[in-house]
């Protein structure tokens, strides 16, 4: 029987791969609930929870709409901590947390 | 019931090495560094509650 939480690491739903050079932002199904540790994420429709375990990750995916692309909002990470970052955004966009920023909200 | 004690068993909080234990390592090479898909696993987290019945 299987009725309590469970951690899964890196689980993988079916969404769009994840592209970099695109812009991303929060999936307004997301909350963010501040945390101590950085944030908890839930997503409304899923009803995945995800902890973001860094303030710095936080503070990135907030963010993340405003800039043209992830690349881009990238740049402010210092750059030994960028790829561990990359897969952060990459393992949320696989949990549908950050979606393909949309043709109506893109950056001007 | 069998009980080990270790003489040379550091404290619990004592850093561990996964790897390399009984290894010599050569000159000129370097310890092995963190693996970053454990960086990965330490900035995201995903917890699935749907098998939390009634908690909500």
């Amino acid at each position: 029987m299987e009725c309590a939480a469970s951690t899964k690491a890196g689980a993988t739903v079916m969404t769009a791969p994840f592209e970099p050079g695109r812009g991303y932002e929060l999936n307004p199904a997301v909350a963010l609930r501040p945390e101590p540790f950085g944030a908890l994420a839930y997503h409304f429709g899923n009803r995945r929870l995800s902890f973001l375990k860094a303030p710095e990750l936080v503070e990135l995916v907030r963010g993340l709409g405003s800039h043209r692309c992830v690349s881009d909002a990238l740049a402010a990470v210092p750059e030994g901590r960028r790829d561990a970052y990359l897969r952060a955004l990459a393992s949320l966009a696989a949990a549908d947390m950050i979606v393909p920023r949309t043709v109506r909200s893109a950056v001007a | 019931m069998q009980q080990e004690i270790r003489a040379d068993a550091g404290p619990a909080s004592a850093p561990s090495r996964a790897t390399g234990v009984g290894h010599d390592l050569g000159v000129g090479q370097e310890p092995e560094i963190q693996d970053p898909g454990i960086a990965e696993e330490l900035l995201v987290e995903e917890v699935s509650i749907d098998g939390m019945c009634g908690v909500y």
